[in-house]
């Protein structure tokens, strides 16, 4: 049976509690085109975003720029924790380093003792089923296991806020599926705000607990996964049900 | 006119000579200045003693223990061209004595820099532009700075520590193996007995000569780490970028020692 994340209720998100990240009237340009443009989101503790659209909408960018990888043009961007993850799209491991030592590098900052963070590092890696592969390296594991790897390290820390750019792209729809329980696992066992970046129906289906959906830098719609389903917006209508029909390949083809 | 694809990484076609000489103009200040940039922030780490010995050791190996086959068979054959070349003309003036001064002259001023510079250049800079370029188009540098690690702590200073080390070393091995050549060379073409080439190379060369030397070694390892980890950290892009990357540390890492070389030269020997 598929698991899903049951919907945040209004109790739960104030339970939850804070604020964790607050994007005001973001905007960025690449040379002359404009990307973002006057986006604005919040994301509480224990939530899970799901941001959808099109390939090349800027979901990706998004994630850069409340990373601080990027700056942006004009807006505001206010993350409420300094312990931040973020899982990238193709796992970005470091191949000249074991899984153990890419671990590592995630735990540098607290200074730990060598066996405390061999600990750590071991939970982790069980957590994702790779408890045999600490001294493996990157490129002696398969596709899913280096995403599962990436995982792992983007949350060794235990992040206040979690980023996943297309966490589930490219994999078999098995590998999706287990890559979907940790996310939900994540959410629950560690409460963090989370971004999920993706366009995989069945990731933002199950993960996320409120969707924005981008195209032409802005949001044209937010609500529910459930509420997506049955929407009107002709842009959420064509992206849910993946026609042909409707604004957003227009001017494209 | 200038006519460029659509992706800014690709190698634009150049329909002007002016056009093409204001591009190459404005990204060799670019460079420079990145390069600058880089140099003093590895100086700034090295300077609060924060270093990664461990990776200084295995940097070490990279750089300098995997090239010294390389640098022992260029030098060699360098040293026996120049030694040739030399024997035969002083043999011709009955200056066979003189031999070993002059080879060693131009080992130890020029040739032991410059070969060991070039090599490692060609093999290490080469190398180093790739990898940052691949680490910087996978994200792996991005994921270092989501962890909270400067690239240039992590990267650039362990390689630039390894370089500064191994150079010299590398520079004065390359000495030594053309010396060998030319002893090999003057005893073989010449009949000039090794001793009597030991006793000029010793009449010959000064203190400065090997102060030069070092010198020239430890700038020409500055020029290789920094210009090849400066185009690896600022090449965006794709698989045909790597290879544009390599190519570019290639020909700017060679360009400047040989420009570098001959300021040096200048300045420590020129005529007064």
């Amino acid at each position: 049976m598929i698991r899903r994340r049951k919907p945040i209720s209004p109790e739960r998100r104030a339970e939850a509690g804070e604020l964790m990240i607050e994007v005001k009237n973001l905007s960025k340009r690449f040379d002359d085109r404009p990307v973002l443009d006057g986006l604005s989101f919040t994301v509480n503790a224990g939530e899970t975003l799901g941001i959808i659209g099109p390939s090349g909408c800027g979901k990706s960018t998004i994630l850069k720029l409340i990373s601080g990888l990027i700056v942006p043009d004009s807006g505001e961007i206010i993350v409420h924790s300094k312990e931040l993850g973020l899982v990238f799209q193709g796992s970005a491991l470091l191949n000249s380093l074991t899984v153990r030592e890419n671990m590592s590098l995630a735990l540098r900052s607290k200074r730990l003792g060598r066996k405390e963070e061999e600990k750590i590092i071991a939970d982790k890696l069980k957590l994702v089923g790779l408890g045999d592969y600490m001294y493996a390296f990157p490129t002696q594991l398969s596709g899913g296991q280096q995403k599962r790897t990436g995982f792992a390290r983007a949350i060794a820390n235990d992040p206040k806020v979690v980023l996943y750019d297309e966490p589930t792209t490219g994999l078999d729809p098995v590998m999706s599926t287990v890559i979907e329980d940790y996310i939900i696992e994540m959410a629950d066992e560690l409460n963090p705000a989370s971004i999920v970046v993706t366009h995989q129906f069945s990731t933002w289906q199950r993960t996320a607990d409120r969707i924005i959906l981008l195209h032409a830098g802005q949001i044209q719609w937010q609500g529910t996964p459930e509420e997506a389903l049955v929407s009107d917006n002709p842009y959420m209508k064509q992206f849910a049900h993946a026609t042909r029909e409707g604004p957003m390949l227009i001017g494209e083809i | 006119m200038t006519f460029s694809f659509p992706r800014k990484s690709l190698a634009k076609i150049h329909l002007s000579p002016w056009s093409f000489i204001e591009e190459q103009f404005g990204s060799g200040v670019e460079l420079i200045g990145q390069c600058i940039i880089l140099f003093c922030q590895t100086l700034y780490y090295i300077a609060r003693a924060e270093i990664d010995w461990r990776e200084v050791f295995r940097q070490c190996y990279m750089i300098g223990v995997k090239s010294f086959v390389v640098v022992s068979v260029t030098a060699l054959f360098v040293g026996f061209a120049m030694s040739l070349q030399i024997a035969r003309e002083l043999v011709l003036f009955g200056a066979d004595t003189a031999i070993g001064g002059v080879v060693s002259l131009a080992l130890v001023r020029e040739i032991g820099p410059i070969t060991a510079g070039v090599i490692v250049a060609g093999r290490v800079g080469s190398a180093i532009s790739a990898e940052l370029t691949t680490m910087m188009i996978t994200e792996q540098i991005d994921a270092l700075k989501i962890m909270r690690i400067d690239p240039v702590q992590f990267l650039v200073v362990p390689r630039y520590l390894a370089g500064f080390l191994m150079m010299p070393i590398l520079s004065i091995y390359a000495m030594f193996i053309g010396l060998l050549a030319g002893i090999m060379i003057a005893h073989s073409a010449a009949n000039v007995p090794p001793a009597t080439f030991l006793d000029s190379v010793k009449q010959t060369i000064l203190d400065r000569d090997f102060f030069v030397h070092f010198l020239k070694a430890v700038l020409n390892a500055t020029i290789v780490i920094i210009f090849s980890c400066a185009i690896g950290l600022h090449t965006r892009g794709g698989a045909e970028d790597v290879g544009l990357a390599t190519t570019r540390s290639i020909v700017w890492t060679m360009t400047v020692i040989f420009i570098v070389n001959y300021i040096v030269t200048s300045l420590t020997y020129a005529p007064r």
